[in-house]
């Protein structure tokens, strides 16, 4: 993965929006969403066209179904313990 | 709207499926690489303009400031709980799990990886599990948002900075970007070193898991 690439469009989307923000408001809503399906259907697609992830899927599918949802259960209740001292909310 | 979701990503996977086993129509880099990040930076460039016109979310990050921090640290320390015991509970070797755990979602890292220290075993599972990381989040990302505003953010881990992070500006709201990003930004960073540390605690003693 290359930083750049995400921080570059990131940042210079910001500078655009910061001298528009005084102009009027713009919806972005649905072509956004238009985007974000053509960004999951490419996520499926390298699915998909992965065999070695397909083929293994079978002997480590288990497994890996419980450590990404401990992950992700784990994860999310350290954040909501954090909030506070994050200074969200 | 998660239908669509759904839908897109059960068309990307047959297409992407038919297009390896069955007619190469595309090389399937177009797609999983070219057409992904081109969405990609696209996407958060329209996010970043939405984020820097909305002026509360920048007066909230201003309060925020550097303790934003805290919540990579919190998902960090909060995975890496989860492998060990996600180890105990599949009765597998602890460091490797929490070598696998400690990849935050970022599966095209923690696979290679995985696999150069514990074996290519280990590195498709820890392709697998990381890989349904970032799947779990796009799916449950309606429901896990009336848990809590920042719930996706924590389950997307390192993914929060790029696959992840339109799906949960769209739903969290745009003030989320920031929190979201930085967290995703800070977990890439760490993943590698976390793995790595992990692993020189042990060797794996028994090789067969499973």
């Amino acid at each position: 993965m290359n930083f750049a690439l995400l921080v570059v469009p990131l940042v210079a989307g910001m500078f655009l929006g910061y001298f528009l923000r005084e102009k009027r408001k713009v919806n972005l809503g649905k072509a956004t969403f238009g985007i974000i399906l053509v960004l999951i259907f490419s996520l499926g697609f390298g699915i998909g066209s992965n065999s070695e992830l397909l083929n293994s899927l079978p002997d480590v599918g288990l497994s890996a179904v419980v450590i990404a949802s401990l992950a992700i259960v784990f994860s999310v209740v350290l954040v909501k313990a954090v909030k506070r001292t994050a200074g969200l909310e | 709207m998660i239908k669509y979701i759904l839908a897109a990503l059960m068309l990307g996977g047959i297409a992407g499926y038919l297009d390896a086993n069955w007619a190469t129509v595309v090389n399937s880099v177009w797609v999983s690489g070219y057409l992904l990040n081109a969405s990609l930076m696209l996407l958060l460039f329209v996010m970043g303009v939405a984020f820097a016109m909305d002026k509360n979310s920048i007066s909230k990050i201003r309060r925020t400031g550097p303790r934003i921090l805290i919540v990579p640290l919190a998902i960090a320390l909060g995975t890496i709980l989860s492998g060990l015991v996600s180890a105990l509970i599949l009765g597998i070797n602890v460091v490797a799990t929490t070598a696998v755990s400690a990849g935050y979602g970022w599966y095209t890292l923690t696979g290679p990886l995985v696999s150069q220290i514990f074996g290519a075993k280990w590195g498709a599972l820890g392709f697998a599990a990381n890989f349904l990381r970032e799947l779990l989040t796009i799916l449950t990302v309606s429901l896990m948002v009336k848990v809590d505003k920042y719930a996706p953010t924590a389950s997307g881990g390192a993914t929060a900075m790029d696959t992840t992070l339109p799906i949960i500006v769209r739903y969290c709201g745009s003030d989320t970007l920031i929190t979201a990003f930085s967290s995703g930004f800070v977990l890439s960073i760490i993943a590698p070193f976390t793995i790595m540390a992990i692993a020189s605690l042990g060797q794996v003693p028994n090789p067969l898991f499973l």
